[in-house]
């Protein structure tokens, strides 16, 4: 792995024979294109000294021809390597970073965004791509340009002097552009940005359009939508009074090397210290020398910009993987694997508060557990812990015999179907998203997969069934749907344990019964844990947990809970009796 | 000719907003066109120094090769050594390049503030009126197209004016210079030039459409990979907890390989309609050099002229080049201002009528739904006929199936819709006949999703409306409940909140409207399935803020927890559009309806009685 060399570093250096080549191309198509004033410088001379005839004047244009085609078709060359490699990398640069997208965990999510992980796979990635391709590309072409151009105006006789003069100008390009060119950016950067929040603002407002319209505040929105138009116009005007200074300034420093050459050239030509086809050929390299010398500060602010992105993502390459298969980890042997927590006590990291305290508990085989508790008191993150979502000190947890992290992901996670509540799906089929985990099953494992998780019908109003592809053309699922979606989803995978995760919530209570009956049936001596806020989603489990702030405050079976006066049956007091109405 | 390189790269980013995906309307386009330059009216004489300030810098710019040319055939070649007259043009051509910089300076300056102002203006009135169309019209377009309309179409607007108006002005004027340029310098020359033209058209063309197809798909391409990407992000969970890292990984290297793909092919396209371009321009000048030499041997043109021709014909293809690339800017920019102008035409479905009338301050709450009849789509009919009377401060609780008519009931009654038969009225006085403003105002409506805006709790609470003060809103807070909970926060009354991570749970956030409802006094409340998704603690945190705010209001309560409900006035169950039930909790109970089995499931005391034919979701279905 080159996990530790740098992202850029180790794709040149198998790539490196494509840029020696893409760049011989370019120097070649500029070595010729460096004649060209040269073959006019000649032609004028011969015309001057009445030397011109009519074969000379073919030679002249032949001449001519030959360069503009060599240096069109080595240049396109050139080019084409140059940009085909920046897309190699790119490639090379978005698959590595998927890769390790794959194996960061929770911790690493829940700290950064989908839209600011994007921008390292989006705009990162081409911003390095394009200064090492642009940025090359125009390096070569530009430093060749320059160098070749100041060597054929010494080799044909042009005083050293006259060039660096009529030059001067030119010199402070680069100097310009690399002093305006950060104001523009950041300038430009803020006009991104403001664009970015009237985008934000307007997100904002057309999701909230129903409470907008509902109290009829429409025209302080309107306002504070306005106040986000007017800044950008702002922003843009104060970016438009750098960025075009500079657009003009190039240009006229050009022409102010063009002026000294026409009237000190023009003076030397005079004089007779300098022939008029060396005159015309300096004219023709003093124009020709303008844009590289552009080209030249445009690649050093490209560069300064792409360090800052190359470095985020090889930053990102570098974070390690929270979660870590051990080399000498093991399979689990489920066909006896009781699940043991001992004095399990546990703090997300960073938090100062242990989200669970003490908890201990044992699950044979065969047997269904229920876990109820109030929102925050430690149940999903127990199943986080049984997921290996995060890491638990050795032995605290252990399945059959082996503790958690001695055993092989792939072992432990397809020995446990886990349904959350949100139902995550992926816009694909309805059948890939049931069969997520074994996307070759069966259509007829999918169906039944679907009839126990009561969606079977539902999907099959949908005008291509089980092909359906979720998001297109306006097909989607209510959230009772979606839940069901992905309950099917974790029960085609058929495992030792099944976890449901207050997965059938959005469920109304006539269809989560039959849910809840056919799970009995249908996990019979096998494990299910169940996690519900509605005790009549549990009460059938043969152990049932209560917890509270961390801790396991009851347990026991629905009728002993009952009998005890606690949490569980003030529980179900209020559900059974709604008695806290009014 | 490093240029060529920088052309393709701003061609590269400039077309980048284009959408391949749009569908395309040529036929609005003039109306489209014609809206434009109604916001363009106002900025005329802007445009006017515009046009003044491009032709007096193209006149700088293109007037240098010309001195060039006296300066060789009048002074270097004659042999006279007047160096005055030199120095003289060279100070002629540095007025000219000061000038040259001055108006292009002005010139980029003047037209980005005419074409900011219009834009800023557009999406000002755009926004404007898309707050003003009916809920339906949100139900209808997703808030994702909108916000595209808002913001990248605006944009694309934008570079029309910031890119292509320039572009077309600067360099078909240039061009048109240079032709007439190089008439002046000779006839015969600048004809057999001119067979160029239809050469360099017929290539424009034969690579546009291919380089449109090759941009377009490269585009689609991405799109799919950036959404992959960002999905998988999002389910990274699922991914991993199904151990599906290698299939997912597969996927994406598919989708990886053929936007690379795609982006060779783009490539090729690019690097050959570039070089065609250059060889042509090559080609030229050595045609030129051929025929000039010969005119130039043959005495019949100065050496001068020969010169200022080369350059003339090199400098002929930049603005040809410059104005091609323009096309998918051009293009993108038609497509959006389509998309705007028929936002534009939409006119909100529900309208007010023109003398409508009502005191808000009189209003008592009593509602009537008189034989009500309504549908979404014609011969759909989702309330048969329905009447419904509710006394002021009476509470009402509706249960009933998915598709049954809850919601539109109160669709109807907020007029997001207008019924197909019968009336809706508020104290006697029908929905249609009151201002949309006004009605909104009097009935408060709370939905399962509260939405939170990116402010304090303070704003959040009155929506930014200055006129509420403070005081109002801790009371407000301090009635339903919050206040402790708002006491216990870093900032207290100051926190922000935005609408993705403000930290607050469901039930923490359904006390927060509910306090805009005690802000905003309206005679009439709605909850709508307010009490889904919530633990039975939040539950009981929102019941007994309920209690609060339902006081002296006559209130609407929908829900499929029972609970939320059984302490109601009058319960009804609705099924197919109908009312089946009507009651108070105990009386349904004893009636054995369709109420008591909902009751009984809710306890999970159905076993043995559920009918698996009606389980399945297809039928009942929550939310």
């Amino acid at each position: 792995m080159a996990n530790r060399r740098g992202l850029l570093v180790s794709f040149v250096r198998s790539k490196w024979y494509i840029y020696a080549s893409g760049v011989s191309f370019t120097l070649a198509a500029n070595l010729f294109q460096s004649y060209y004033p040269k073959v006019l410088g000649r032609f004028t001379d011969q015309l001057e000294r009445h030397g011109l005839t009519q074969s000379a004047v073919f030679d002249a244009s032949m001449a001519l021809l030959v360069i503009g085609l060599a240096y069109g078709v080595l240049g396109g060359i050139g080019q084409f390597h140059i940009m085909y490699v920046g897309r190699l990398f790119e490639k090379y640069a978005r698959k590595r970073l998927f890769k390790h997208f794959t194996k960061l965990g929770e911790q690493f999510y829940s700290k950064n965004g989908v839209g600011k992980l994007l921008s390292y796979v989006m705009n990162d990635v081409t911003t390095v791509r394009e200064s090492i391709s642009m940025g090359v590309n125009q390096t070569a072409n530009a430093a060749m340009l320059i160098v070749s151009a100041i060597v054929m105006m010494v080799i044909s006789d042009i005083p050293l002097y006259l060039i660096l003069v009529c030059i001067s100008p030119l010199i402070a390009i680069p100097w310009i552009v690399v002093k305006l060119g950060p104001v523009i950016r950041s300038r430009s950067h803020t006009v991104q940005e403001s664009l970015g929040k009237m985008t934000e603002s307007a997100e904002e407002q057309f999701g909230g359009i129903r409470v907008t319209k509902k109290f009829a505040v429409e025209d302080i929105m309107n306002d504070r939508f306005g106040g986000s138009v007017d800044r950008i116009k702002d922003n843009q005007l104060k970016l438009v009074r750098v960025s075009s200074f500079f657009q003009a300034l190039i240009p006229f420093l050009g022409a102010l090397s063009l002026i000294i050459t026409l009237a000190y050239g023009g003076y030397l030509t005079l004089a007779g210290t300098l022939s008029l086809g060396n005159f015309v050929a300096l004219t023709l390299y003093v124009r020709m020398m303008v844009n590289p010398l552009q080209a030249i500060g445009n690649v050093i602010n490209t560069i300064q910009r792409s360090r800052a992105s190359l470095e985020r993502v090889n930053d990102l390459l570098n974070k390690e993987p929270e979660i870590v298969e051990h080399e000498t980890a093991v399979d689990v042997d489920w066909s006896h694997a009781p699940l043991k927590v001992n004095h399990l006590s546990f703090a997300y990291p960073g938090a100062t508060k242990e989200a669970l305290k003490d908890v201990t508990l044992t699950l044979e085989p065969g047997k269904t557990l229920g876990i109820i508790g109030k929102t925050g008191s430690g149940k999903t993150t127990l199943v986080k812990l049984l997921l290996r979502v995060f890491d638990t000190p050795p032995g605290k947890i252990n399945i059959g015999g082996t503790s958690l992290d001695e055993l092989t992901l792939e072992s432990l996670r397809s020995g446990i179907a886990y349904v959350p509540q949100d139902g995550f799906l992926f816009s694909t089929t309805i059948r890939d998203n049931i069969a997520f985990f074994r996307r070759s099953s069966e259509l007829s494992l999918v169906q039944k997969a679907a009839e126990q998780a009561k969606i079977h019908d539902s999907i099959m109003t949908f005008p291509d069934g089980f092909d359906t592809k979720l998001g297109e053309r306006g097909v989607t699922l209510s959230g009772g749907q979606r839940q069901r979606t992905a309950l099917a989803r974790g029960m085609l995978m058929n495992a030792p344990i099944l976890i449901l995760d207050d997965s059938v919530s959005a469920v109304d209570a006539v269809t989560e019964t039959a849910i809840i009956e056919t799970i009995r049936k249908e996990r019979r001596g096998k494990t299910t844990i169940l996690i519900a806020h509605r005790i009549s989603a549990l009460k059938h489990a043969d152990e049932i947990i209560v917890m509270d702030e961390g801790r396991i405050v009851q347990r026991g079976t629905h009728d002993s809970l009952l009998a005890q006066n606690g949490i569980y049956a003030m529980l179900h007091a209020i559900q059974e009796e709604g008695s806290s109405v009014g | 000719m490093a240029k060529t390189m920088d052309n393709l790269k701003t061609k590269a980013d400039g077309g980048a907003k284009a959408d391949p995906t749009l569908p395309k309307t040529p036929n609005h386009n003039r109306s489209a066109y014609k809206g434009l330059y109604n916001y363009a009216k106002p900025h005329r004489m802007t445009f006017l120094a515009v046009f003044g300030c491009i032709i007096l810098a193209i006149t700088a710019d293109l007037m240098q090769p010309y001195l060039v040319k006296i300066a060789i055939d009048d002074h270097l070649t004659k042999g006279d050594a007047n160096a005055n007259m030199l120095f003289l043009i060279a100070g002629i051509y540095l007025l000219l390049s000061v000038g040259g910089f001055l108006f292009t300076y002005l010139q980029n300056n003047l037209l980005q503030k005419a074409g900011q102002s219009i834009v800023a203006a557009i999406r000002k009135q755009l926004f404007r009126h898309i707050t003003k169309q009916s809920m339906s019209y949100f139900d209808r377009v997703p808030s994702g197209s909108l916000i595209t309309h808002v913001s990248s179409d605006t944009e694309t607007i934008n570079q029309f004016f910031s890119q292509v108006l320039l572009s077309v002005l600067r360099d078909g004027l240039t061009l048109v210079f240079i032709i007439v340029l190089m008439f002046q310098l000779d006839v015969r020359l600048t004809l057999y030039c001119l067979i160029l033209l239809p050469i360099i058209a017929l290539n424009a063309i034969a690579f546009r459409s291919y380089m449109r197809k090759t941009y377009q798909m490269a585009r689609t391409n991405l799109s799919r990979l950036v959404a992959f990407v960002a999905e998988n992000l999002a389910g990274m969970h699922i991914i991993q907890v199904f151990h599906q890292e290698k299939e997912q990984q597969k996927q994406f290297s598919e989708r990886n390989q053929t936007y690379f793909r795609s982006n060779l092919r783009e490539i090729r396209t690019n690097v050959l309609f570039n070089r065609s371009f250059d060889m042509l321009g090559n080609l030229s000048v050595a045609f030129v050099t051929w025929l000039g030499g010969n005119a130039v041997l043959g005495e019949s043109i100065p050496f001068g002229v020969l010169f200022a021709f080369i350059t003339y014909i090199r400098q002929f293809f930049q603005p040809i080049n410059t104005i091609t690339q323009q096309w998918n800017t051009l293009l993108s920019a038609s497509v959006s201002m389509n998309r705007i102008w028929s936002i534009f035409d939409t006119v909100p479905e529900v309208q007010d009528k023109p003398d409508a009338k009502l005191d808000l301050s009189a209003v008592k709450g009593q509602i009537d739904f008189n034989g009500v009849k309504f549908g979404y789509a014609d011969g759909q009919p989702v309330i048969h006929r329905l009447d419904l009377h509710v006394r002021p401060g009476e509470m009402i609780g509706i249960v009933g199936t998915t598709g049954a008519g809850k919601s539109s009931l109160i669709s109807l009654l907020c007029r997001f819709y207008d019924v197909k038969e019968g009336s809706v009225t508020i104290d006697g006085i029908d929905v249609r006949d009151m201002r949309q403003e006004k009605l909104h105002r009097l009935i408060g409506l709370v939905q399962q999703e509260p939405y939170l805006y990116s402010g304090s709790i303070v704003d959040n609470v009155r929506l930014f409306d200055d006129s509420v003060s403070r005081e109002e809103v801790v009371e407000a807070c301090r009635l339903v409940g919050a206040d402790a909970l708002i006491a216990g926060m870093k900032d207290g009354y100051e926190t922000m909140l935005s609408e993705r991570g403000s930290g607050l749970s469901a039930g923490e956030r359904q006390l927060i409207s509910f306090a805009r409802i005690i802000v905003f006094k309206p005679r009439i409340l709605i909850l709508d399935e307010a009490t889904a998704n919530l633990d039975s603690h939040s539950e009981q945190l929102i019941q007994r803020a309920l209690a609060v705010v339902s006081e002296g209001r006559t209130t609407l309560v929908i829900a499929h927890r029972l609970s939320t409900i059984m302490g109601a006035d009058r319960i009804i169950v609705m099924r197919l559009g109908e009312i089946v039930e009507e009651g108070t909790h105990r009386e349904l109970l004893a009636a054995g309806g369709y109420y008591d089995e909902l009751y009984r499931h809710s306890q999970g005391n159905a076993d043995g009685k559920h009918r698996p034919g009606r389980a399945d979701g297809a039928a009942i279905e929550a939310g």
